[in-house]
C-alpha cells in the first residue's frame, strides 16, 4: 500500500498537469471534450492523492520506520490517535494534506457546479488543478513524505509531547480545511474574470465556500488558542506569533467578504471590491503557509535555505501577478450597478466594517512582515511583538465591535432620523447602563470600559432583533417564545445565524477586555507554607503547598506540586501543576521538558498555576496567574461555530428566496425598512 | 511569600539532576542525570547536544549575553518589584521562545537564557538604574531585537504609523467616492431646460439673431 501510495503521488502530478492544460485549452476553445477531460482529470487527481494519503497513513499506522517522515514524527510507544494525526504534523505530510483537501474540495465544487456554472467550470477546474499541481509538485520534489532512510531505525523520534493534545490534533486540520477552502472562491473568481461572467452567477458558489472557509478557520483559531492556553503554560491564549497571525489574516478578509457580498447581492455594488477580497483571502492563505514554512520570519536569509521557500515565493508572486492582470483587464466589466446613497445606511456600515477588518488585516500583516522589511532595508534586526499589535489593533477592534452593533440597526439605502431613533434607543441605553454600572463598581481602565459598554450595546442590538422577530411571529402565527425563536432562526438562517455569531464575538471581546485585569504572582513555597493574595475581584485566595512529588512513567519522568486552594476561607480544592521530561524506551530525553498547567475555571475567573522550578527538595517556584473571564473565549468561539453552522445549513430554495438575501432588493424609498421575513 | 529572585537559575539548571536523584527508579536516574548533564553542557555553549533544530520549541541556550553597568554611587533601587516585572515584559527572551523575559522565566524552567537576563535586570535595578536606562543597556548588548516592540523612531516609525495611515486613507477614499456619487446624482437630478418650440439650436440661434436685427 505504501508503494502504491508513493506511485499514486507521481500519477497525481501528471493528472493535475493534464487537467490544468486541457481545462484552460477547453475554456479558450470552448471544446466540450477537452472540458470534460479536464474535469475527469481533476477527479482522477483526487483519487490519486487519496491513494497517496492512504499510503502515508498506512506507513504511519504500521510504524514503517524505513520512511524518513515516519521515523521523524512518530515513535513505537505513541498512542494511535496521535500517530494518525502525525500525518500533518510535519512539512511533507502537511503539503500532501493540503493537496488532499484541495483535490477533495475541488471535486465537490466542480461536481456541484457543472450545471449551474457551466461557463465557469473549465476555468475554475484549470485554476484548481494548477494550484494542485503546485502543491503536488512541491510534495514530490521538495518535501516527499515517502523518502526512505538508508537504514531502518528500531524506533522513531516521536511527536513533541506538547503536540499530543486533543486541541492540537484538531487545530491543524481545521486550519487547513479553512485555508484550502479559500482556493475555491479564488478559482471561481479567476474563472469569472477569464470568462467575463461577472454577474451574480458566480457569487452563490463563492459565498458558500467562503463561509465554509470562515467556519473552519474560526474553529481552528479557537482550538489553537485553547491549546496554547492549556498546554504551553505561558498564561495566555494569543501571543501575536507569526503562525497565529497567518491564520488570522485570511479569517479577517473572509469575514469582510461575507459582509460585503451582501451589498453586492442586494444592491449590485462593490463588485470590484468583492473580487479583490476573494483573491486576497487566498493569497493570504498561501502567504501564511509560505511564511510559516519558509523560515523567512526568522531571517530574510533563511528563506532561500528552506526547501520549499523559493517555490512558495514564486507561486505566491505568480498568483498575485495573474490576479492583478485579470482584475485590471476586466475593470470595466466590474462596474457597480448602483451607488452608495448615504453615509448613514446599512451599505455604508458594511463598508466601514470592511475598512476596519481590512485595516486590522493590514496592521497584522504589516507587523508580521516588518522585521523582514527592516532587515531587507539594511536596518537592525527588530522584534514586533504583542505590545505593537495590541497598541495598533485594540482601537480598531473596538471600532469593529461598535460597527457589529450599528450595522444591523441601520436601514438599507438611507436611514431616516426616526429609523435611527427607534432602532438605537434600546441598545444605546443598554451600553450606557453597563458603562455607568462598571464605573460605579470602580472600573477605571478606559479601553475596558469602552469595550464593556460596546458589548452591552451590541448585546442590546441582538436581543432587540430577536425580540422584534419573535413578537412578529407571535402576533402573526401565534407562536410561543421558544417556537417563535426556533422558527425565526430556521426561516432566515443567514440573518439570525449572523446574530448568533455576533453574540459569540461579544463574548470574545468581553473576555479579551477581562485580560486587562489579569494579575501574575511569582511565588516560592516550601511544603506546608501558604501564600495569600487577592484576585482582581477582591477575593482573598490562600494557596497551601502540599509538597513536591516525583514519579517515573513508561515514557516520562514527572515532577509535580499540589496547592490546596481556598477562596475567602472556603476550600476550592487542589490545583496541581507538573513538569514532564519525556524519554524514549532507553530513557534518553526526547524533548525539552514541558509544563502541565493547573487551571481552576469559573465563569468569572481562571486561576492558572504553573510549576516554574524546584529549589532544594521541596521548595516549589510557581507562577500563579488570575485570568478573568477566559472561559468566555471558549464559549464565544463555540457560539460562533453554532452561528456559522446555522448560516451554512442548507435551506430549501423557496425559503431562501424569502430570506431577503437571494432576491434583489425591491425598489423602496430611502429610509424604508425591508420587512423582516417571519 | 514572593519569589526569591535570582536564585531560580540554579534550581532550573539542576532540576533534572535533582529529579534523577529523587526518582525511585535507579535505572532511570542514570539517563535522566545524563539529560541533566546535557542541559548543563548546553549552558556551556555545547548547543549541539541540547539544541534540537527539528523541534518547534527549539531553544538556543547559549544566546544570553552579559548586560552589566557599574552601580551608581550610593545606589538604591528606584524601580519597584512591580515595575521590574513590567520592565521584563518589554524585553524579549533570546532563547527563541518568542516570549518576554518575565513570562519565559516564570514559565519555562528549562530555559537558561531568561533567568540570566533576569539576573542582569536585578543587578541593574540594585545598581540604581531606572527603567529606561535598563532597557537601553539591554539594547546596547543585544541590539533592538531585544525589545518586544520596535522603538518609535527612525525607520520604525513606518511600522507604527502605516496601519493608521492606511485606515485613514481608506476612510478618506470612502468619503471621496460618496461625495463624487452625490455630486453625480445631483447633477443628474437638475432639470435640463426643455425646448418648448421643438426647434434645433441652429434655428434658435438664427431666430435670436433675427430678433436682434442682425440678419
Amino acid at each position: 500500500m505504501i508503494l502504491i501510495g508513493e506511485l499514486s503521488l507521481w500519477v497525481a502530478l501528471l493528472m493535475a498537469a493534464w487537467s490544468t492544460t486541457v481545462s484552460y485549452a477547453g475554456g479558450a476553445s470552448r471544446r466540450s471534450d477537452l472540458i470534460d477531460s479536464g474535469v475527469r482529470g481533476l477527479y482522477a487527481t483526487f483519487a490519486m492523492v487519496l491513494l497517496a494519503s492512504i499510503g502515508l497513513w498506512t506507513a504511519l499506522m504500521t510504524r514503517d520506520f524505513s520512511l524518513e517522515y515516519v521515523a521523524g514524527h512518530i515513535s513505537a510507544s505513541m498512542p494511535s490517535i496521535y500517530v494518525f494525526t502525525s500525518f500533518w504534523s510535519g512539512q511533507a505530510g502537511s503539503m500532501l494534506f493540503w493537496a488532499l483537501i484541495l483535490s477533495m474540495y475541488g471535486t465537490i465544487a466542480i461536481a456541484t457546479s457543472r450545471v449551474r456554472n457551466r461557463e465557469l467550470v473549465p476555468w475554475a477546474t484549470g485554476t484548481l488543478s494548477a494550484i494542485l499541481l503546485f502543491f503536488i509538485a512541491t510534495t514530490c520534489f521538495k518535501a516527499n513524505p515517502f523518502t526512505r532512510l538508508p537504514f531502518t531505525p528500531l524506533d522513531g523520534r516521536g511527536m513533541n509531547p506538547q503536540l499530543q493534545n486533543p486541541g492540537m490534533a484538531l487545530h491543524p486540520p481545521n486550519l487547513y480545511l479553512g485555508y484550502v477552502a479559500t482556493a475555491i472562491p479564488f478559482a471561481f473568481a479567476i474563472a469569472a474574470l477569464f470568462a467575463r461572467r461577472l454577474d451574480a452567477e458566480w457569487l452563490g458558489v463563492v459565498r458558500r465556500w467562503a463561509l465554509l472557509s470562515w467556519f473552519f478557520l474560526t474553529i481552528g483559531i479557537v482550538l489553537g488558542m485553547w491549546w496554547a492556553y492549556v498546554e504551553l503554560g505561558w498564561g495566555g491564549y494569543w501571543a501575536w506569533d507569526p503562525v497565529e497571525n497567518s491564520s488570522f489574516l485570511p479569517w479577517l478578509t473572509t469575514t469582510a467578504f461575507l459582509h460585503s457580498i451582501m451589498i453586492q447581492e442586494k444592491r449590485g455594488m462593490l463588485r470590484k471590491w468583492n473580487v479583490v477580497l476573494v483573491i486576497v483571502s487566498f493569497l493570504l492563505a498561501i502567504f501564511g503557509t509560505f511564511i510559516t514554512r519558509s523560515g523567512v520570519i526568522e531571517s530574510v536569509h533563511s528563506f532561500a535555505q528552506s526547501p520549499v521557500g523559493p517555490w512558495f515565493a514564486t507561486f505566491f508572486f505568480l498568483c498575485t501577478g495573474i490576479s492583478i492582470y485579470l482584475v485590471g483587464v476586466r475593470l470595466h466589466d466590474l462596474e457597480a450597478k448602483a451607488e452608495l446613497e448615504s453615509m448613514v445606511s446599512r451599505e455604508a456600515a458594511f463598508l466601514y466594517n470592511n475598512l476596519v477588518l481590512c485595516g486590522i488585516a493590514f496592521a497584522v500583516l504589516w507587523g508580521t512582515v516588518f522585521p523582514i522589511l527592516s532587515e531587507a532595508a539594511g536596518k537592525p534586526k527588530i522584534t514586533v511583538g504583542p505590545p505593537f499589535f495590541n497598541a495598533v489593533n485594540v482601537p480598531l477592534g473596538l471600532l469593529l465591535l461598535a460597527l457589529t452593533g450599528i450595522g444591523p440597526l441601520i436601514a438599507w439605502r438611507k436611514a431616516s432620523v426616526s429609523n435611527l431613533r427607534r432602532q438605537f434607543a434600546g441598545p444605546s441605553l443598554t451600553g450606557l447602563v453597563v458603562a455607568i454600572a462598571l464605573i460605579a463598581l470602580g472600573m477605571r481602565d478606559v479601553y475596558a470600559l469602552i469595550a464593556y459598554a460596546l458589548c452591552g450595546f451590541v448585546t442590546g442590538t441582538i436581543v432587540q432583533e430577536f425580540y422584534k422577530g419573535i413578537r412578529a411571529r407571535q402576533s402573526i402565527h401565534g407562536d410561543s417564545v421558544v417556537t417563535g425563536f426556533v422558527r425565526l432562526v430556521a426561516r432566515n438562517r443567514r440573518r439570525y445565524g449572523g446574530y448568533i455569531v455576533h453574540a459569540g464575538i461579544v463574548m470574545l471581546f468581553a473576555a479579551f477586555a477581562g485580560m486587562a485585569f489579569r494579575s501574575e504572582h511569582d511565588v516560592t513555597l516550601k511544603t506546608g507554607e501558604a501564600y495569600e493574595v487577592r484576585d482582581p475581584y477582591g477575593h482573598q485566595w490562600r494557596f497551601v503547598s502540599q509538597g513536591v512529588s516525583t514519579s517515573n512513567r513508561v515514557d516520562r519522568d514527572v515532577i509535580a506540586v499540589g496547592l490546596e486552594a481556598f477562596r475567602d476561607g472556603k476550600r476550592i480544592g487542589i490545583i496541581s501543576s507538573e513538569k514532564r521530561a519525556y524519554v524514549d524506551s532507553r530513557r534518553n530525553p526526547l524533548f525539552q521538558p514541558i509544563t502541565e498547567v493547573g487551571i481552576h475555571t469559573t465563569a468569572k475567573l481562571d486561576t492558572y498555576v504553573v510549576l516554574a522550578g524546584i529549589r532544594a527538595r521541596d521548595v516549589a517556584e510557581l507562577r500563579v496567574t488570575f485570568n478573568p473571564l477566559v472561559v468566555w473565549v471558549w464559549i464565544g468561539g463555540f457560539l460562533m461555530m453554532i452561528g456559522g453552522l446555522v448560516v451554512m445549513w442548507p435551506q430549501a430554495e423557496r425559503r431562501r428566496t424569502q430570506g431577503g438575501y437571494a432576491a434583489v432588493m425591491p425598489p423602496t424609498q430611502p429610509g424604508v425598512e425591508i420587512p423582516v421575513p417571519v | 511569600m514572593t519569589a526569591d529572585i535570582g536564585s531560580g537559575m540554579t534550581s532550573r539548571r539542576g532540576f533534572l539532576a535533582r529529579l534523577a536523584k529523587a526518582s525511585v527508579t535507579g535505572a532511570s536516574s542514570v539517563v535522566v542525570a545524563r539529560a541533566a548533564g546535557a542541559q548543563q553542557r548546553g549552558a556551556m555553549h555545547d548547543s549541539s547536544i541540547v539544541r534540537d533544530t527539528t523541534n518547534l520549541f527549539a531553544m538556543d541556550q547559549s544566546a544570553a549575553r552579559t548586560v552589566q553597568r557599574p552601580p551608581k554611587p550610593g545606589a538604591t533601587p528606584i524601580v519597584s518589584l512591580a515595575q521590574r516585572d513590567q520592565l521584563e515584559h518589554r524585553i524579549r527572551c533570546q532563547c527563541g521562545c518568542t516570549l518576554d523575559v518575565f513570562t519565559c522565566r516564570t514559565t519555562d524552567f528549562s530555559c537558561q537564557v531568561s533567568p540570566a537576563m533576569h539576573r542582569d535586570v536585578i543587578a541593574l535595578v540594585e545598581g540604581g538604574y531606572g527603567a529606561q536606562e535598563i532597557i537601553d543597556a539591554f539594547v546596547d548588548a543585544y541590539g533592538e531585537r531585544v525589545l518586544m516592540a520596535p522603538k518609535k523612531s527612525g525607520f520604525n516609525l513606518l511600522a507604527w504609523f502605516a496601519p493608521g495611515v492606511a485606515v485613514l486613507a481608506g476612510g478618506a477614499a470612502i468619503v471621496f467616492f460618496l461625495r463624487r456619487w452625490d455630486a453625480e446624482r445631483e447633477a443628474a437630478a437638475i432639470p435640463q431646460p426643455t425646448n418648448a418650440v421643438g426647434a434645433t439650436s441652429e434655428e434658435l440661434a438664427r431666430l435670436d439673431a433675427a430678433v436682434r436685427g442682425d440678419e
